[in-house]
Protein backbone atom coordinates (compact mmCIF):
# COMPACT_ATOMS: atom_id res chain seq x y z
CA UNK A 1 0.00 0.00 0.00
CA UNK A 2 1.24 3.35 -0.75
CA UNK A 3 2.53 5.43 2.24
CA UNK A 4 0.67 7.97 3.94
CA UNK A 5 3.27 10.05 4.13
CA UNK A 6 3.92 10.40 0.71
CA UNK A 7 0.23 11.20 -0.09
CA UNK A 8 0.71 13.87 2.22
CA UNK A 9 3.16 14.83 0.21
CA UNK A 10 1.89 15.31 -2.96
CA UNK A 11 -0.98 17.34 -1.54
CA UNK A 12 1.37 20.03 0.20
CA UNK A 13 3.24 20.55 -3.11
CA UNK A 14 -0.34 20.39 -4.73
CA UNK A 15 -0.94 23.54 -2.33
CA UNK A 16 -4.19 21.89 -0.22
CA UNK A 17 -4.56 19.78 2.55
CA UNK A 18 -6.67 16.70 3.38
CA UNK A 19 -7.70 15.13 6.32
CA UNK A 20 -7.32 11.31 8.04
CA UNK A 21 -10.22 9.86 6.63
CA UNK A 22 -9.65 11.10 2.93
CA UNK A 23 -6.04 10.00 2.94
CA UNK A 24 -7.60 6.75 3.86
CA UNK A 25 -9.81 6.25 1.48
CA UNK A 26 -7.16 8.05 -1.35
CA UNK A 27 -4.94 4.93 -0.10
CA UNK A 28 -7.76 2.40 -1.02
CA UNK A 29 -8.25 4.03 -3.90
CA UNK A 30 -4.52 3.85 -5.08
CA UNK A 31 -4.37 0.18 -4.49
CA UNK A 32 -7.20 -0.08 -6.92
CA UNK A 33 -5.71 2.13 -9.56
CA UNK A 34 -2.57 0.44 -9.60
CA UNK A 35 -3.79 -2.60 -9.96
CA UNK A 36 -5.57 -1.46 -13.01
CA UNK A 37 -1.95 0.53 -14.12
CA UNK A 38 -0.23 -3.02 -13.78
CA UNK A 39 -2.91 -3.95 -16.77
CA UNK A 40 -0.76 -1.83 -18.95
CA UNK A 41 2.54 -3.15 -18.27
CA UNK A 42 1.20 -6.42 -19.08
CA UNK A 43 1.25 -5.56 -23.00
CA UNK A 44 3.96 -7.03 -24.53
CA UNK A 45 6.83 -4.99 -26.12
CA UNK A 46 4.66 -1.74 -24.42
CA UNK A 47 8.00 0.29 -24.44
CA UNK A 48 9.04 -0.15 -27.88
CA UNK A 49 6.19 2.36 -28.78
CA UNK A 50 5.95 5.67 -29.64
CA UNK A 51 3.68 7.92 -26.88
CA UNK A 52 0.47 9.61 -28.03
CA UNK A 53 0.27 12.61 -26.61
CA UNK A 54 -2.39 13.84 -29.18
CA UNK A 55 -5.97 12.26 -30.92
CA UNK A 56 -4.01 12.43 -34.94
CA UNK A 57 -1.44 14.99 -36.40
CA UNK A 58 -3.24 18.00 -38.70
CA UNK A 59 -1.53 19.48 -40.80
CA UNK A 60 -3.71 21.86 -41.50
CA UNK A 61 -2.43 24.69 -39.47
CA UNK A 62 -1.05 27.28 -41.45
CA UNK A 63 1.17 30.05 -39.98
CA UNK A 64 -0.55 32.99 -40.43
CA UNK A 65 1.02 37.00 -40.86
CA UNK A 66 2.34 38.32 -37.46
CA UNK A 67 -0.58 41.36 -37.44
CA UNK A 68 -0.78 43.29 -33.90
CA UNK A 69 -4.48 41.95 -32.73
CA UNK A 70 -6.19 42.58 -29.72
CA UNK A 71 -9.04 39.51 -30.29
CA UNK A 72 -9.07 37.51 -27.20
CA UNK A 73 -6.41 40.39 -24.96
CA UNK A 74 -8.27 41.93 -22.22
CA UNK A 75 -8.05 45.23 -20.55
CA UNK A 76 -6.66 45.90 -17.18
CA UNK A 77 -10.53 46.38 -15.73
CA UNK A 78 -11.41 43.00 -16.93
CA UNK A 79 -8.34 41.13 -15.46
CA UNK A 80 -9.21 42.97 -12.31
CA UNK A 81 -12.94 42.15 -12.37
CA UNK A 82 -12.27 39.04 -10.58
CA UNK A 83 -9.80 39.88 -8.04
CA UNK A 84 -10.70 40.17 -4.85
CA UNK A 85 -8.20 42.50 -3.13
CA UNK A 86 -6.75 45.16 -5.45
CA UNK A 87 -4.70 48.69 -5.04
CA UNK A 88 -3.82 51.16 -7.98
CA UNK A 89 -5.02 48.53 -10.95
CA UNK A 90 -2.53 45.23 -9.23
CA UNK A 91 -3.28 42.67 -7.63
CA UNK A 92 -3.16 43.15 -3.88
CA UNK A 93 -1.42 40.49 -2.04
CA UNK A 94 0.86 40.43 1.40
CA UNK A 95 4.47 41.50 1.16
CA UNK A 96 6.82 39.00 -0.60
CA UNK A 97 10.28 40.87 -0.12
CA UNK A 98 10.62 40.89 3.66
CA UNK B 1 -48.40 23.78 -27.60
CA UNK B 2 -46.50 20.88 -26.38
CA UNK B 3 -43.30 22.14 -25.70
CA UNK B 4 -41.57 19.29 -24.09
CA UNK B 5 -41.79 17.05 -27.01
CA UNK B 6 -41.02 19.56 -29.90
CA UNK B 7 -37.65 18.63 -31.73
CA UNK B 8 -35.68 21.99 -33.22
CA UNK B 9 -37.55 21.83 -36.23
CA UNK B 10 -40.63 21.84 -34.48
CA UNK B 11 -40.10 25.14 -32.57
CA UNK B 12 -38.57 26.85 -35.85
CA UNK B 13 -41.69 26.19 -37.75
CA UNK B 14 -43.82 27.50 -34.65
CA UNK B 15 -41.81 30.78 -34.39
CA UNK B 16 -41.90 31.23 -38.57
CA UNK B 17 -45.08 30.63 -38.51
CA UNK B 18 -45.98 32.99 -35.70
CA UNK B 19 -47.20 30.88 -33.66
CA UNK B 20 -44.83 31.29 -30.59
CA UNK B 21 -42.50 34.17 -30.10
CA UNK B 22 -38.92 33.52 -29.05
CA UNK B 23 -39.42 34.60 -25.69
CA UNK B 24 -42.29 32.95 -25.17
CA UNK B 25 -39.97 29.86 -25.47
CA UNK B 26 -38.00 31.00 -23.38
CA UNK B 27 -40.56 31.74 -20.75
CA UNK B 28 -41.87 28.50 -20.96
CA UNK B 29 -38.19 26.95 -21.06
CA UNK B 30 -37.48 29.00 -17.83
CA UNK B 31 -40.35 28.26 -16.07
CA UNK B 32 -40.26 24.19 -16.93
CA UNK B 33 -36.35 24.94 -15.39
CA UNK B 34 -37.18 26.42 -12.56
CA UNK B 35 -39.95 23.72 -12.04
CA UNK B 36 -37.83 21.31 -12.02
CA UNK B 37 -34.83 22.11 -10.67
CA UNK B 38 -35.56 21.28 -7.01
CA UNK B 39 -36.26 17.99 -8.45
CA UNK B 40 -33.33 16.80 -11.22
CA UNK B 41 -30.74 20.13 -9.80
CA UNK B 42 -30.46 20.64 -13.96
CA UNK B 43 -28.67 23.86 -13.63
CA UNK B 44 -26.60 26.22 -11.82
CA UNK B 45 -27.89 29.76 -12.60
CA UNK B 46 -31.31 29.97 -14.81
CA UNK B 47 -31.51 33.20 -16.76
CA UNK B 48 -33.63 35.70 -15.63
CA UNK B 49 -33.85 37.25 -18.86
CA UNK B 50 -34.71 37.24 -22.50
CA UNK B 51 -31.74 37.83 -24.68
CA UNK B 52 -31.58 37.26 -28.22
CA UNK B 53 -30.05 38.24 -31.56
CA UNK B 54 -31.94 38.70 -34.82
CA UNK B 55 -30.73 35.75 -37.21
CA UNK B 56 -31.70 33.36 -40.05
CA UNK B 57 -30.10 30.52 -38.15
CA UNK B 58 -32.27 27.35 -37.65
CA UNK B 59 -31.64 27.74 -33.83
CA UNK B 60 -32.64 31.91 -33.69
CA UNK B 61 -35.34 31.70 -30.58
CA UNK B 62 -34.60 28.18 -29.82
CA UNK B 63 -33.84 27.64 -25.67
CA UNK B 64 -30.69 25.93 -24.73
CA UNK B 65 -28.60 24.96 -21.76
CA UNK B 66 -24.70 25.40 -21.79
CA UNK B 67 -22.42 23.61 -19.21
CA UNK B 68 -21.16 25.55 -16.76
CA UNK B 69 -17.66 24.68 -17.52
CA UNK B 70 -17.89 27.04 -20.77
CA UNK B 71 -17.04 30.75 -20.56
CA UNK B 72 -20.08 33.20 -20.47
CA UNK B 73 -19.37 36.82 -20.48
CA UNK B 74 -20.99 39.05 -17.51
CA UNK B 75 -22.72 35.28 -16.36
CA UNK B 76 -21.66 33.31 -13.35
CA UNK B 77 -19.46 30.07 -14.56
CA UNK B 78 -18.53 28.15 -11.77
CA UNK B 79 -17.34 24.14 -13.22
CA UNK B 80 -19.22 23.22 -10.27
CA UNK B 81 -16.42 23.65 -8.05
CA UNK B 82 -16.36 25.60 -5.24
CA UNK B 83 -13.29 27.26 -5.85
CA UNK B 84 -15.05 29.03 -8.99
CA UNK B 85 -18.47 29.77 -7.24
CA UNK B 86 -18.39 33.43 -7.57
CA UNK B 87 -16.59 34.02 -10.74
CA UNK B 88 -17.90 35.84 -13.57
CA UNK B 89 -16.24 35.56 -17.36
CA UNK B 90 -15.25 38.57 -18.79
CA UNK B 91 -15.22 36.90 -22.09
CA UNK B 92 -17.23 34.48 -23.83
CA UNK B 93 -16.15 30.81 -24.99
CA UNK B 94 -16.14 30.32 -29.40
CA UNK B 95 -19.14 28.17 -28.92
CA UNK B 96 -21.10 30.38 -26.73
CA UNK B 97 -20.45 33.41 -29.26
CA UNK B 98 -21.28 31.40 -32.34
CA UNK B 99 -24.56 30.33 -30.79
CA UNK B 100 -25.49 33.67 -29.92
CA UNK B 101 -24.59 35.09 -33.31
CA UNK B 102 -27.03 32.15 -34.57
CA UNK B 103 -30.07 33.70 -32.43
CA UNK B 104 -30.26 30.92 -29.81
CA UNK B 105 -31.74 31.80 -26.57
CA UNK B 106 -29.70 30.64 -23.32
CA UNK B 107 -32.11 29.36 -20.92
CA UNK B 108 -29.05 28.05 -17.76
CA UNK B 109 -25.53 26.79 -16.85
CA UNK B 110 -25.61 23.32 -16.51
CA UNK B 111 -24.62 21.16 -13.86
CA UNK B 112 -21.62 19.27 -14.20
CA UNK B 113 -19.41 17.02 -11.55
CA UNK B 114 -16.66 19.15 -10.42
CA UNK B 115 -14.59 20.94 -12.91
CA UNK B 116 -15.51 17.94 -14.95
CA UNK B 117 -14.29 15.31 -13.76
CA UNK B 118 -16.06 12.23 -12.70
CA UNK B 119 -18.72 10.32 -14.45
CA UNK B 120 -21.57 10.21 -11.98
CA UNK B 121 -23.16 13.84 -11.71
CA UNK B 122 -22.73 13.78 -7.96
CA UNK B 123 -19.84 15.71 -7.32
CA UNK B 124 -21.19 19.38 -8.25
CA UNK B 125 -20.55 22.08 -5.30
CA UNK B 126 -24.64 22.39 -5.55
CA UNK B 127 -25.37 19.22 -5.22
CA UNK B 128 -26.44 16.03 -6.77
CA UNK B 129 -28.14 15.91 -10.49
CA UNK B 130 -30.55 13.45 -9.99
CA UNK B 131 -32.07 11.15 -13.61
CA UNK B 132 -35.68 12.10 -14.59
CA UNK B 133 -36.41 8.89 -15.84
CA UNK B 134 -35.76 7.73 -12.12
CA UNK B 135 -34.95 10.30 -8.89
CA UNK B 136 -33.22 6.97 -7.29
CA UNK B 137 -30.94 7.08 -10.48
CA UNK B 138 -27.65 8.94 -11.51
CA UNK B 139 -27.72 10.74 -14.44
CA UNK B 140 -23.80 9.82 -14.93
CA UNK B 141 -21.65 12.80 -15.89
CA UNK B 142 -19.56 15.24 -16.26
CA UNK B 143 -22.57 16.40 -18.52
CA UNK B 144 -25.16 15.97 -16.22
CA UNK B 145 -27.11 18.83 -15.82
CA UNK B 146 -27.08 19.62 -19.86
CA UNK B 147 -28.52 15.41 -20.37
CA UNK B 148 -31.13 15.92 -17.73
CA UNK B 149 -32.41 19.11 -18.92
CA UNK B 150 -32.98 17.49 -22.37
CA UNK B 151 -34.55 14.19 -21.26
CA UNK B 152 -36.69 16.30 -18.86
CA UNK B 153 -37.60 18.48 -21.83
CA UNK B 154 -36.66 22.04 -20.75
CA UNK B 155 -34.27 22.64 -23.21
CA UNK B 156 -34.49 21.00 -26.65
CA UNK B 157 -30.45 21.30 -26.82
CA UNK B 158 -27.64 21.45 -24.38
CA UNK B 159 -24.15 21.64 -25.07
CA UNK B 160 -21.93 19.58 -22.77
CA UNK B 161 -17.92 18.55 -23.02
CA UNK B 162 -16.57 15.27 -23.51
CA UNK B 163 -13.26 14.05 -22.33
CA UNK B 164 -13.85 10.15 -21.58
CA UNK B 165 -17.43 9.70 -22.60
CA UNK B 166 -18.99 13.02 -20.60
CA UNK B 167 -21.33 13.57 -23.18
CA UNK B 168 -21.89 9.89 -24.61
CA UNK B 169 -22.65 7.85 -20.93
CA UNK B 170 -24.83 10.27 -19.79
CA UNK B 171 -26.82 10.61 -23.02
CA UNK B 172 -27.53 6.90 -22.65
CA UNK B 173 -28.63 7.10 -18.90
CA UNK B 174 -31.24 9.83 -20.08
CA UNK B 175 -32.61 8.56 -22.89
CA UNK B 176 -31.01 11.63 -25.38
CA UNK B 177 -28.44 12.09 -28.16
CA UNK B 178 -25.17 12.77 -27.38
CA UNK B 179 -22.72 13.70 -29.98
CA UNK B 180 -18.52 14.40 -29.96
CA UNK B 181 -17.68 15.42 -32.89
CA UNK B 182 -14.10 15.06 -34.37
CA UNK B 183 -11.05 16.80 -31.97
CA UNK B 184 -10.89 20.52 -33.09
CA UNK B 185 -14.09 20.41 -34.92
CA UNK B 186 -15.24 22.70 -32.57
CA UNK B 187 -14.01 25.15 -30.70
CA UNK B 188 -12.28 24.61 -26.94
CA UNK B 189 -11.50 28.85 -26.89
CA UNK B 190 -13.28 29.27 -23.38
CA UNK B 191 -13.86 25.92 -21.97
CA UNK B 192 -11.99 25.39 -18.83
CA UNK B 193 -9.46 22.77 -19.76
CA UNK B 194 -9.48 19.42 -18.10
CA UNK B 195 -7.35 17.72 -20.04
CA UNK B 196 -6.66 18.97 -23.26
CA UNK B 197 -5.36 16.71 -25.69
CA UNK B 198 -8.64 14.62 -24.80
CA UNK B 199 -11.43 17.62 -24.32
CA UNK B 200 -14.54 18.12 -26.91
CA UNK B 201 -17.17 20.14 -26.97
CA UNK B 202 -20.49 18.57 -28.28
CA UNK B 203 -24.48 18.46 -28.23
CA UNK B 204 -27.47 16.77 -26.30
CA UNK B 205 -30.26 16.85 -28.10
CA UNK B 206 -33.79 14.67 -28.51
CA UNK B 207 -33.15 13.33 -32.09
CA UNK B 208 -30.25 12.84 -34.43
CA UNK B 209 -31.16 15.08 -37.08
CA UNK B 210 -31.52 18.00 -34.21
CA UNK B 211 -27.64 17.19 -33.15
CA UNK B 212 -26.55 17.71 -36.90
CA UNK B 213 -28.50 20.89 -36.91
CA UNK B 214 -26.64 21.49 -33.75
CA UNK B 215 -23.20 20.93 -34.84
CA UNK B 216 -23.88 23.06 -37.63
CA UNK B 217 -23.60 26.19 -35.91
CA UNK B 218 -20.98 25.61 -33.46
CA UNK B 219 -18.48 23.89 -35.32
CA UNK B 220 -16.08 25.93 -37.62
CA UNK B 221 -12.19 27.16 -37.40
CA UNK B 222 -11.12 29.27 -34.78
CA UNK B 223 -8.06 31.50 -34.81
CA UNK B 224 -7.83 31.52 -30.82
CA UNK B 225 -7.89 27.43 -30.83
CA UNK B 226 -4.38 26.25 -31.63
CA UNK B 227 -6.26 22.94 -31.95
CA UNK B 228 -9.05 24.26 -34.27
CA UNK B 229 -10.13 22.51 -37.63
CA UNK B 230 -10.31 24.13 -40.76
CA UNK B 231 -14.24 23.79 -41.66
CA UNK B 232 -15.31 21.29 -43.73
CA UNK B 233 -17.82 23.36 -45.34
CA UNK B 234 -20.68 20.98 -44.83
CA UNK B 235 -23.79 21.29 -43.83
CA UNK B 236 -24.75 18.04 -41.99
CA UNK B 237 -28.04 18.65 -41.42
CA UNK B 238 -29.08 17.97 -45.07
CA UNK B 239 -26.78 15.12 -44.72
CA UNK B 240 -28.19 12.71 -42.32
CA UNK B 241 -30.95 10.80 -44.16
CA UNK B 242 -28.39 10.13 -46.88
CA UNK B 243 -28.88 6.17 -47.39
CA UNK B 244 -26.53 4.03 -45.18
CA UNK B 245 -26.55 0.78 -47.74
CA UNK B 246 -23.74 -1.30 -47.69
CA UNK B 247 -21.59 0.55 -44.60
CA UNK B 248 -19.93 -1.64 -42.57
CA UNK B 249 -19.66 -1.10 -38.80
CA UNK B 250 -18.23 -3.51 -36.29
CA UNK B 251 -18.55 -4.53 -32.40
CA UNK B 252 -15.93 -5.72 -30.09
CA UNK B 253 -16.62 -9.37 -29.67
CA UNK B 254 -14.70 -9.41 -26.38
CA UNK B 255 -16.69 -6.91 -24.68
CA UNK B 256 -19.99 -7.46 -26.59
CA UNK B 257 -20.95 -10.85 -26.78
CA UNK B 258 -22.67 -12.91 -24.19
CA UNK B 259 -20.93 -16.05 -24.16
CA UNK B 260 -18.05 -14.20 -22.05
CA UNK B 261 -20.46 -13.42 -19.39
CA UNK B 262 -22.49 -16.86 -18.86
CA UNK B 263 -21.14 -17.49 -15.35
CA UNK B 264 -21.38 -13.81 -13.90
CA UNK B 265 -24.83 -13.12 -12.02
CA UNK B 266 -25.24 -10.16 -13.91
CA UNK B 267 -28.82 -9.81 -15.60
CA UNK B 268 -29.08 -6.46 -16.47
CA UNK B 269 -25.63 -6.81 -18.45
CA UNK B 270 -27.60 -9.80 -19.83
CA UNK B 271 -30.43 -7.98 -21.34
CA UNK B 272 -28.41 -5.18 -22.38
CA UNK B 273 -26.19 -7.77 -24.47
CA UNK B 274 -28.99 -9.09 -25.59
CA UNK B 275 -31.09 -6.04 -26.58
CA UNK B 276 -27.73 -4.59 -28.28
CA UNK B 277 -27.70 -7.95 -30.36
CA UNK B 278 -31.35 -7.80 -31.72
CA UNK B 279 -30.65 -3.86 -32.37
CA UNK B 280 -27.86 -5.13 -34.59
CA UNK B 281 -30.01 -7.81 -36.45
CA UNK B 282 -32.55 -4.96 -37.49
CA UNK B 283 -29.78 -2.78 -38.60
CA UNK B 284 -28.26 -5.54 -40.66
CA UNK B 285 -32.08 -5.66 -41.90
CA UNK B 286 -31.78 -1.90 -43.33
CA UNK B 287 -28.65 -2.68 -45.55
CA UNK B 288 -25.58 -2.21 -42.54
CA UNK B 289 -23.11 -5.03 -42.86
CA UNK B 290 -22.07 -5.60 -39.19
CA UNK B 291 -19.41 -8.07 -38.05
CA UNK B 292 -17.68 -8.93 -34.50
CA UNK B 293 -14.17 -8.76 -34.60
CA UNK B 294 -11.71 -10.11 -31.79
CA UNK B 295 -9.70 -6.94 -29.96
CA UNK B 296 -6.38 -7.62 -27.70
CA UNK B 297 -8.06 -8.05 -24.26
CA UNK B 298 -5.09 -6.39 -22.52
CA UNK B 299 -5.59 -3.75 -24.85
CA UNK B 300 -9.29 -3.48 -23.99
CA UNK B 301 -8.42 -3.63 -20.41
CA UNK B 302 -5.76 -0.72 -20.21
CA UNK B 303 -8.46 1.78 -21.68
CA UNK B 304 -9.53 2.94 -18.30
CA UNK B 305 -6.43 2.82 -16.80
CA UNK B 306 -4.76 4.64 -19.63
CA UNK B 307 -7.70 7.12 -19.56
CA UNK B 308 -7.40 7.97 -15.77
CA UNK B 309 -3.59 8.41 -16.07
CA UNK B 310 -3.44 10.40 -19.11
CA UNK B 311 -6.25 12.50 -17.62
CA UNK B 312 -5.35 13.55 -14.35
CA UNK B 313 -1.76 14.29 -15.16
CA UNK B 314 -3.54 16.92 -17.55
CA UNK B 315 -5.94 18.07 -15.17
CA UNK B 316 -3.34 18.45 -12.32
CA UNK B 317 -1.18 20.70 -14.84
CA UNK B 318 -4.13 22.11 -16.27
CA UNK B 319 -5.90 23.55 -12.85
CA UNK B 320 -2.64 24.74 -11.40
CA UNK B 321 -4.14 28.17 -12.00
CA UNK B 322 -7.08 27.63 -9.67
CA UNK B 323 -5.46 29.71 -6.83
CA UNK B 324 -8.02 32.08 -5.27
CA UNK B 325 -5.55 35.40 -6.39
CA UNK B 326 -6.67 36.32 -9.86
CA UNK B 327 -10.15 34.89 -9.29
CA UNK B 328 -12.28 32.56 -6.84
CA UNK B 329 -12.71 33.03 -3.35
CA UNK B 330 -9.15 34.69 -1.61
CA UNK B 331 -8.29 32.41 1.03
CA UNK B 332 -6.82 33.48 4.45
CA UNK B 333 -2.70 33.65 5.17
CA UNK B 334 -0.10 35.76 5.74
CA UNK B 335 1.85 34.69 2.92
CA UNK B 336 0.81 33.87 -0.97
CA UNK B 337 1.56 30.69 -0.29
CA UNK B 338 -1.13 30.58 2.93
CA UNK B 339 -3.48 31.95 0.64
CA UNK B 340 -3.27 29.69 -2.28
CA UNK B 341 -3.30 26.94 0.40
CA UNK B 342 -6.08 27.92 2.19
CA UNK B 343 -8.00 28.97 -0.82
CA UNK B 344 -7.45 24.47 -2.67
CA UNK B 345 -8.12 23.53 0.43
CA UNK B 346 -11.24 24.90 0.86
CA UNK B 347 -12.43 24.86 -2.84
CA UNK B 348 -11.62 21.52 -4.33
CA UNK B 349 -13.79 18.73 -2.90
CA UNK B 350 -12.45 15.73 -1.75
CA UNK B 351 -12.70 14.02 -5.22
CA UNK B 352 -10.95 16.70 -7.11
CA UNK B 353 -8.27 16.10 -4.59
CA UNK B 354 -7.60 12.53 -5.16
CA UNK B 355 -7.30 13.33 -8.88
CA UNK B 356 -5.11 15.88 -8.58
CA UNK B 357 -2.79 13.57 -6.47
CA UNK B 358 -2.69 10.68 -8.68
CA UNK B 359 -2.30 13.29 -11.78
CA UNK B 360 0.98 14.50 -9.65
CA UNK B 361 1.85 10.94 -8.70
CA UNK B 362 2.00 10.16 -12.24
CA UNK B 363 4.12 12.79 -13.47
CA UNK B 364 6.79 12.06 -10.77
CA UNK B 365 10.04 11.90 -12.96
CA UNK B 366 10.06 8.22 -11.47
CA UNK B 367 6.96 7.18 -12.58
CA UNK B 368 7.17 9.30 -15.77
CA UNK B 369 8.34 6.38 -17.90
CA UNK B 370 6.31 3.72 -16.47
CA UNK B 371 2.75 5.60 -16.02
CA UNK B 372 2.65 8.59 -18.32
CA UNK B 373 4.26 7.04 -20.74
CA UNK B 374 2.93 3.63 -21.14
CA UNK B 375 -0.53 5.20 -20.70
CA UNK B 376 0.32 7.38 -23.77
CA UNK B 377 1.32 4.19 -25.60
CA UNK B 378 -1.46 2.49 -24.88
CA UNK B 379 -3.20 5.41 -26.45
CA UNK B 380 -1.16 4.93 -29.77
CA UNK B 381 -1.98 1.03 -29.85
CA UNK B 382 -5.87 1.58 -29.36
CA UNK B 383 -5.79 4.49 -32.21
CA UNK B 384 -3.65 2.20 -34.25
CA UNK B 385 -5.81 -0.26 -34.11
CA UNK B 386 -8.93 1.32 -34.75
CA UNK B 387 -7.54 3.10 -37.28
CA UNK B 388 -6.81 -0.21 -38.86
CA UNK B 389 -10.51 -1.31 -38.35
CA UNK B 390 -11.95 1.81 -40.20
CA UNK B 391 -9.91 0.57 -43.25
CA UNK B 392 -12.47 -1.98 -43.32
CA UNK B 393 -15.34 -0.59 -41.41
CA UNK B 394 -17.48 2.50 -41.45
CA UNK B 395 -17.97 2.65 -37.75
CA UNK B 396 -17.54 0.84 -34.78
CA UNK B 397 -20.96 -0.11 -32.94
CA UNK B 398 -21.27 -1.01 -28.84
CA UNK B 399 -23.97 -0.64 -26.41
CA UNK B 400 -22.96 2.98 -24.85
CA UNK B 401 -22.90 1.13 -21.36
CA UNK B 402 -23.11 -2.22 -19.85
CA UNK B 403 -26.71 -1.33 -18.43
CA UNK B 404 -28.87 1.00 -16.65
CA UNK B 405 -28.55 4.57 -15.09
CA UNK B 406 -26.91 2.84 -11.91
CA UNK B 407 -28.47 3.71 -8.13
CA UNK B 408 -27.21 6.67 -6.16
CA UNK B 409 -24.61 4.72 -3.88
CA UNK B 410 -24.06 1.61 -5.67
CA UNK B 411 -20.29 0.96 -6.42
CA UNK B 412 -18.89 -0.80 -9.60
CA UNK B 413 -16.51 -3.54 -9.16
CA UNK B 414 -13.42 -1.09 -10.58
CA UNK B 415 -11.52 -4.65 -11.75
CA UNK B 416 -14.51 -6.45 -13.65
CA UNK B 417 -14.75 -7.27 -17.10
CA UNK B 418 -17.78 -5.06 -17.35
CA UNK B 419 -16.16 -2.45 -16.00
CA UNK B 420 -13.37 -2.15 -17.70
CA UNK B 421 -14.47 -3.02 -21.24
CA UNK B 422 -18.35 -1.45 -21.31
CA UNK B 423 -18.37 0.93 -18.65
CA UNK B 424 -15.22 2.83 -20.15
CA UNK B 425 -14.87 1.92 -24.34
CA UNK B 426 -16.02 5.27 -25.11
CA UNK B 427 -12.51 6.55 -24.51
CA UNK B 428 -11.43 5.26 -27.22
CA UNK B 429 -13.30 8.41 -29.27
CA UNK B 430 -11.11 10.69 -27.03
CA UNK B 431 -8.04 9.02 -27.41
CA UNK B 432 -8.16 9.19 -31.21
CA UNK B 433 -10.80 12.17 -31.62
CA UNK B 434 -12.89 10.16 -33.25
CA UNK B 435 -16.72 11.76 -34.20
CA UNK B 436 -18.72 9.44 -31.76
CA UNK B 437 -22.60 9.30 -31.24
CA UNK B 438 -25.00 7.71 -28.51
CA UNK B 439 -28.77 7.29 -29.54
CA UNK B 440 -31.01 6.19 -26.88
CA UNK B 441 -31.90 2.52 -28.19
CA UNK B 442 -33.83 0.37 -26.01
CA UNK B 443 -35.11 0.08 -22.16
CA UNK B 444 -33.96 -2.09 -19.49
CA UNK B 445 -35.98 -2.25 -16.58
CA UNK B 446 -37.81 0.59 -17.48
CA UNK B 447 -34.23 2.83 -17.66
CA UNK B 448 -33.02 3.78 -21.16
CA UNK B 449 -29.52 2.50 -22.73
CA UNK B 450 -27.64 4.00 -25.90
CA UNK B 451 -25.65 2.18 -28.74
CA UNK B 452 -22.79 4.13 -29.48
CA UNK B 453 -21.63 4.66 -33.43
CA UNK B 454 -17.84 6.17 -33.51
CA UNK B 455 -16.52 6.85 -36.56
CA UNK B 456 -13.44 7.82 -38.98
CA UNK B 457 -11.82 11.67 -37.65
CA UNK B 458 -13.46 14.07 -40.10
CA UNK B 459 -16.52 11.94 -41.08
CA UNK B 460 -18.50 13.56 -38.66
CA UNK B 461 -21.50 13.40 -41.56
CA UNK B 462 -20.89 9.69 -41.99
CA UNK B 463 -21.22 9.24 -38.39
CA UNK B 464 -24.64 11.16 -38.45
CA UNK B 465 -25.92 9.71 -40.97
CA UNK B 466 -25.74 5.94 -39.51
CA UNK B 467 -26.92 7.17 -36.40
CA UNK B 468 -30.11 8.54 -38.48
CA UNK B 469 -30.74 4.93 -40.09
CA UNK B 470 -30.31 3.47 -36.56
CA UNK B 471 -32.54 6.56 -35.21
CA UNK B 472 -35.49 5.23 -37.85
CA UNK B 473 -35.69 1.79 -36.99
CA UNK B 474 -35.63 2.47 -32.79
CA UNK B 475 -38.71 3.78 -31.11
CA UNK B 476 -37.11 6.06 -28.80
CA UNK B 477 -36.74 9.28 -30.32
CA UNK B 478 -37.66 12.25 -29.17
CA UNK B 479 -38.42 10.49 -26.01
CA UNK B 480 -39.15 12.86 -22.26
CA UNK B 481 -38.40 11.36 -19.38
CA UNK B 482 -41.75 9.81 -17.92
CA UNK B 483 -42.98 8.90 -21.51
CA UNK B 484 -45.08 5.83 -21.66
CA UNK B 485 -42.10 3.36 -22.72
CA UNK B 486 -43.34 1.29 -26.07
Amino acid sequence: MIEKEKLQDYARKLMFEMNDEEYTTLQQEFAVILKQMDLIGQIPDIAKVEPMTFPFITYQQELREDIESDEGVLTVNEVLENVKHEVDNQVKVPKVVE
Amino acid sequence: MDYRHKTIMDLRSCLDEGKVTAEELFETAKDLAKQYQEQDNSFVSICDKFKMKQSQSLLSGIPYGLKDNISTSGILTTASSNILKDYIPVYDATVYQKLKQSGAVLVGKTTLDELAMGGTGTTAHTGIVKNPWDSARMIGGSSAGSAASVARGVVPFAIGTDTGDSIRKPASFGGVVGFKPTYGRVSRYGLFAFASSLDHVGCLTRNVLDAAIVTDVIKGYDPLDMTSLKDDGKEYHKMVNNSIKGRKLFYIKEACDLDNYQDQDDSELIETLKQFHEVLDKLRGIGFEIEGISFDKDLLNAIYPAYMTISCAEATSNNANLTGIQFGPRGEGNSIEEIMFDARSKGFSELIKRRFILGSYILQKENQERLFLNACRVRRLIVDKVNELFKKYDGLIMPASGGIAPLFGTKSDQLSDRYLLLENHLAIGNFGGFPSITVPAFFVDAMPVGINITGRIMEDDVVLMMAQAMENILKCKNMVAGDKIV
